[in-house]
């Protein structure tokens, strides 16, 4: 290797090795600091070859850590120095000392710009290095115009153009707003012709910057994407140097299949199929060999391969192939192919449809969860975390829970806030919650954060059937040796609240549960005391009547207390003492925790904060963004003290006030249904009626009431809910269940678009998608629980308007925590009708009996088909059709005012298609559509409407067709367009009755059930 | 893009570091010391990728290789493929063993510059610039070869890693 040395730094370097510590090392380094410095000051004593000595020994004392602040411009001043070895170590050392804001930079542009313009090859490459390295907003301002004309220049060698397409691509990364990159794609385009693949693989590199940013301007360059491809994966034409261990070069065919992973699609069928078949060589033609070198290259192409079949949405047999592959490199010895295959298997989740195939390979991942290689755990737990659902949960998580013993202190924390967020989100009941959370307190306490247990408190304050369980499992854990302090503090918390409800049960009289948390006490912070001393004060209360023994045991704590030199314990300690003296009030004061307001897990939302992505977003990722945004999240939508309780009053919905209104007009109700809930007990998330709600059952004065019934509640381990239930006569308070945004915008929206939500209360939401094709619809329902507690006795019925067939599959009684269910309906459109038809939806949440009644968007318009007509075919046929009945005219007052313009683009959205300029007059609007049932098969229907410009609230509205039913359905269906636009809440200025219609509507009413809902509503 | 490029011995010195976005010598120093401390506890036998986000922040990955006494590591974001990364480690020591013929720490330590000029001949501000070693080593002997045109230095005979052995 002819790579000249330099004597001095050797001797330099050798000096620095033999220094026997840090010590002498530092007085070494100040010692040629020094020297370097003197040298310097009296440059001109210094030959070429001495200043570069001297800037690699400044470069060499750098990289061992030690700050050199000066040289710097003797360094910049080295670039312009004539010959190469000078010039080339000013440029080195520029690029790794200085950063791109430094001043000195400045005063080099004008040498680099000679550099990169001028005729010497190699100062072309130095300069280049420099800049790219460096990247700063200077350089790009001012050079990257010159590096373009480089990059495309037919004379520079492929050494220099492969170093300008990455100067190029550094410069736009680092400013795209300043390096100008318009019309760029046809130069793009032509640089991947490029036969020299040094020169091919930067440009692919530039063209992934690019099309990242903007990938709509370079589909030109997506064919040439897949022939690069084809080419390499052919081998076809690849010289002996780019084959990398028999491959040909692996980077050029990733960094190709990252490039293609920017294009949303593939709509060019010849395209995609090449690609495909390219694709499926390399899935298939991969095996894994000996060598480990060529066994990386060949896995690299391979694993970008599965990156991009999963991008472009293959087939599922395709996709299926992918999950098989992957499954059988997670069980391979190969740790690289181990590693990779798991982390790949957690991407595939965000394909839909192929959960269950990974769910497959469940057991093999649990495995990797013991893996020597904590790389391949943490990918085996981030997959075990993404691929748990309903199904899975509980296995999922006593894994997690078992690794937790043995696993290392760095992956503790995250096992377990992984653990707790997977059991509150899946639990299948709540008692396995409350285990999972105590056994993760159990074992990793240093690693339970305090939201995890304020959680589980929560969970057991808000639900009743759950108390007594908590109460007990704290006490169990009380008795063992030596606990957590979370787990003192978690338990101290549950035996105060809910240890009364244990009564009768060894070891748990007031005086037992006292003396073994009171045990806990000298071991535990300052931060646990507080917690303890409200635990006695809640046993205090509990204990009815009155144990003297237990009163003195406390208050002579309360007393020890009372000068505490931390605030928060003095005060407790103060005012316990006080309070507990004052006998029966005590138990206002102290009675239960109210219930917490339902809102979403701060641990759930902190798992979520974690995972957002700052890496550039692919195709995949953003549709992984989609797929989460349709996902539930129970937000807090009850203010906790918002909406004032009225207790023993019906809140009536407010939009139903008018509802008499609704009933004159025209039969069709403009709201989408009402609620009726049956409640026996105000909802849980409320807190002022929580608050309330126990006064009003304990009847306020008497608090002597409420111990006998926890001494009954106590014998018969009958949660207090079926107290509260049975002592409030059912329906004297009833609340209602709120739908959240308006039911009747929701619907609205809903007739002029395919899918959105359709209903949503604090509890569920209803979502909708629908397919229409001619006279037939599927409509997907889907019900998702918002919360974490299970929604029962759902009941979906539809009731039918007598124009359409409808078939729901069935519903299921229970809708589990945080789970989504999907109901596909069919719908067959028999003839033109435009009454709608309702869903009779019903649950039980807790004690809440909602029900409400949803009118579906399967309305006329979703049969309709936009059809364009010319002037010959329109005027031929709207002659045929002479007169009533196919062809009715009405004169429409009332009308919401709007210019011609939105009036075409509501046309539009409700499938009838506008045809411009075929009427001759300018305030008329000409559309045409087809209409699609099993009466009529498809009909041609053409409107007209002839709108006055003086008075924008009239219009002539004229339908024709050849069936005189649909010619007045239709009609009646677009002039209620016209009068209610949306904004249903705003009652719109009900049409005069106009002369012509009769009373179909009326009719309607009698015999279809569903018009006579949505009539009386 | 890649972020870093560190050579480090076993003992944690550092014997190559290049940051391709700016870092303070103390962050440099700081990276390369939490990285030395994850890297010393790994076992033989296990893969070649570690978390690198605890420390270098979200949007990172890490592949080192272990060669006799040294770690090559390399740094870098989503955008690049893990298993290339590792080709391009084995592609860089391929080339330094062609360099310097069965190359070992010493040549590395007191061949700095060369280092350098090799590294900068693969990685350009931090995306992949050449890939083969053939290239790389015709590249290298031209710039040594302009070197040697402009100045008559003595070569440091490799024969120099064995004279000042402690």
């Amino acid at each position: 290797m002819a790579l000249s040395g330099m004597r001095g730094l050797s001797v330099f370097i050798s000096d620095i090795r033999n220094c026997p510590n840090k010590e002498q090392e530092r007085l070494r380094v100040d010692k040629e600091l020094g020297n370097v410095r003197t040298r310097f000051k009296n440059e001109k004593g210094l030959s070429p070859y001495e200043k570069k000595k001297y800037v690699w020994k400044m470069l060499y004392i750098y990289m061992l850590g030690y700050d050199v602040d000066f040289g710097h411009m003797e360094a910049v001043s080295l670039i312009s120095a004539p010959k190469y070895p000078e010039k080339q170590v000013g440029y080195i050392v520029t690029a790794c000392l200085l950063n791109e804001n430094h001043d000195f930079l400045r005063l080099a542009i004008n040498t680099v710009r000679n550099d990169i313009i001028g005729r010497n090859e190699t100062f072309q490459c130095l300069a280049l290095t420099m800049v790219g390295n460096i990247g700063g907003r200077d350089f790009a301002e001012s050079l990257a115009p010159d590096v373009q004309k480089l990059l495309i220049s037919s004379s520079a060698r492929p050494l220099v153009r492969k170093k300008a397409a990455l100067c190029l691509l550094r410069l736009y990364r680092k400013n795209p707003d300043v390096v100008n990159v318009d019309g760029w794609a046809d130069r793009m385009a032509q640089l991947l012709d490029e036969r020299d693949l040094g020169v091919l693989t930067s440009s692919m590199s530039l063209l992934v910057a690019l099309v990242s940013n903007n990938h709509e301007a370079y589909w030109s360059c997506l064919p040439k994407c897949v022939k690069t491809l084809e080419r390499l994966a052919r081998n076809q034409d690849v010289p002996q140097e780019y084959t990398y261990y028999g491959i040909p070069s692996p980077w050029l065919q990733v960094k190709t299949m990252r490039a293609l992973q920017y294009f949303p699609t593939i709509e060019d069928p010849n395209t995609r199929r090449s690609l495909f078949e390219v694709l499926q060589r390399i899935l298939m033609g991969t095996d894994v060999v000996k060598n480990v070198n060529k066994n990386n290259a060949s896995h690299a192409v391979l694993f970008e391969a599965l990156a991009l079949v999963m991008h472009l949405d293959a087939e599922k047999e395709m996709m299926s192939q992918c999950v098989a592959l992957l499954g059988k490199f997670i069980a391979v010895r190969e740790p690289n192919i181990r590693y990779l295959g798991l982390e790949n298997m957690s991407r595939m989740l965000l394909v839909t449809d192929v959960q269950d195939i990974i769910k497959r390979h469940q057991a093999q991942i649990i495995t990797s969860l013991k893996d020597p290689d904590i790389s391949i755990r943490r990918r085996a737990l981030d997959l075990l975390y993404g691929m748990c659902d309903v199904t899975n949960a509980k296995d999922i998580v006593e894994e997690i829970l078992q690794y937790l013993s043995t696993a290392e202190f760095a992956m503790r924390e995250e096992l377990s806030l992984k653990a707790a967020i997977l059991a509150e989100k899946f639990a299948p009941d709540l008692s396995w919650y409350v285990d999972v959370i105590l056994q993760l307190i159990d074992k990793a306490g240093d690693f339970v954060s305090d939201d995890i247990w304020f959680r589980v408190v929560q969970f057991v304050t808000n639900n009743e059937d759950l108390q007594p369980y908590a109460a007990a499992k704290a006490r169990e854990y009380l008795d063992k040796p030596a606990i957590h302090e979370t787990m003192v503090k978690v338990s101290a918390y549950l035996i105060g609240e809910f240890g009364h409800l244990l009564a009768r049960r060894p070891g748990c009289s007031p005086k037992e549960l006292f003396s073994i948390i009171h045990e806990k006490l000298p071991t535990v912070s300052s931060s646990t005391i507080p917690i303890l001393l409200s635990t006695y004060a809640k046993l205090l209360m509990h204990t009815q009547p009155p144990e003297p023994e237990l009163q003195n045991l406390v208050w002579a704590i309360f007393n020890k207390y009372e000068s505490c030199i931390d605030a928060e314990i003095q005060q407790r300690a103060v005012e316990y003492f006080a309070l507990s003296r004052k006998g029966a009030a005590l138990m206002d004061i102290l009675a239960e925790m109210p219930k917490f307001p339902e809102r979403q897990s701060s641990l759930i939302k902190k798992a979520e904060d974690i995972e957002v992505d700052t890496a550039e977003q692919s195709a995949i990722k953003l549709r992984a963004l989609q797929q989460t945004s349709n996902a539930l999240v129970v937000t807090d939508q009850r203010p906790a003290n918002g909406t004032p309780p009225v207790l023993g009053r019906v809140m009536v919905p407010s939009m139903s006030s008018n509802v008499d209104h609704h009933v004159a007009d025209q039969g069709l109700s403009q709201e989408n249904g009402t609620l009726t809930t049956v409640d026996p007990q105000p909802p849980s998330a409320d807190l002022l009626v929580d608050l309330l709600g126990p006064l009003a059952i304990e009847g306020p004065p008497s608090a002597d009431v409420q111990p006998q019934q926890n001494i009954v509640s106590g014998v018969e381990g009958v949660p207090n809910a079926v107290e509260a239930t049975a002592i409030v006569p059912v329906g004297e308070q009833t609340n209602s269940v709120q739908p959240i945004g308006s039911v009747a915008e929701r619907f609205q929206a809903l007739c002029v678009k395919d899918s959105g939500v359709l209903y949503e209360d604090p509890y569920i939401q209803i979502g909708i998608k629908a397919e229409w094709r001619a006279h037939q619809g599927r409509l997907v329902l889907f019900l998702g629980n918002k919360n974490t507690n299970p929604l029962l006795s759902v009941q979906a019925i539809i009731l039918p308007p007598s124009h359409l067939k409808l078939e729901l599959s069935l519903v299921p009684e229970t809708i589990p925590p945080r789970a989504q269910v999907q109901c596909p309906l069919e719908i067959v459109n028999l003839r033109p009708s435009r009454d709608v038809a309702v869903l009779d939806f019903s649950y039980k949440f807790g004690n809440d009996m909602v029900n409400c009644k949803l009118r579906l968007p399967a309305v006329l318009s979703k049969f309709l088909q936009p059809i364009p007509v010319s002037a010959e075919e329109f005027f031929p046929q709207w002659r045929s059709l002479s007169g009533p009945p196919l062809k009715l005219q009405e004169v429409v007052r009332g009308v919401k005012p709007m210019p011609l313009l939105d009036m075409a683009n509501l046309f539009n959205s409700l499938r009838l298609m506008v045809s411009p300029g075929l009427d001759p007059n300018p305030n008329n609007l000409v559309a045409s559509t087809t209409f699609y049932s099993e009466s009529t098969r498809a009909m041609l229907c053409l409107a007209r409407i002839e709108t006055d410009p003086a008075d924008r609230t009239q219009l002539r509205l004229t339908v024709a067709s050849g069936d005189p039913t649909l010619t007045f359905e239709l009609k009646e269906f677009i002039k209620e367009q016209l009068v209610s636009i949306p904004t249903a809440s705003r009652a719109p200025a009900p049409a005069p009755p106009a002369p012509q219609p009769t009373s179909p509507p009326a009719a309607a009413l009698t015999d279809d059930p569903g018009a006579l809902l949505a009539g009386l509503l | 893009m890649i972020r870093s490029v560190m050579v480090m011995n076993t003992q944690g010195k550092p014997r190559l570091a290049k940051f391709y976005d700016f870092q303070t010598v103390e962050k440099q120093q700081e990276l390369i010391r939490s990285v030395f401390g994850v890297l010393c506890s790994r076992a033989e036998n296990v893969s070649n990728f570690l978390d690198a986000a605890s420390i270098f922040g979200p949007d990172s990955s890490l592949v080192y290789k272990h060669y006799a006494t040294l770690y090559f590591v390399l740094v870098f974001d989503s955008s690049e493929n893990e298993l290339a990364m590792l080709d391009l480690i084995q592609v860089f020591v391929e080339t330094l063993d062609k360099c310097f013929k069965n190359v070992c720490e010493l040549d590395i330590v007191f061949n700095y510059s060369k280092i350098h000029t090799i590294l900068d001949e693969m990685i350009f501000g931090g995306q992949v610039l050449e890939t083969s070693s053939t290239e790389l080593v015709k590249a290298v002997e031209e710039i040594s070869r302009l070197e040697s045109a402009s100045n008559s230095i003595t070569l440091v005979p490799k024969s120099v890693s064995g004279w000042r052995n402690r």
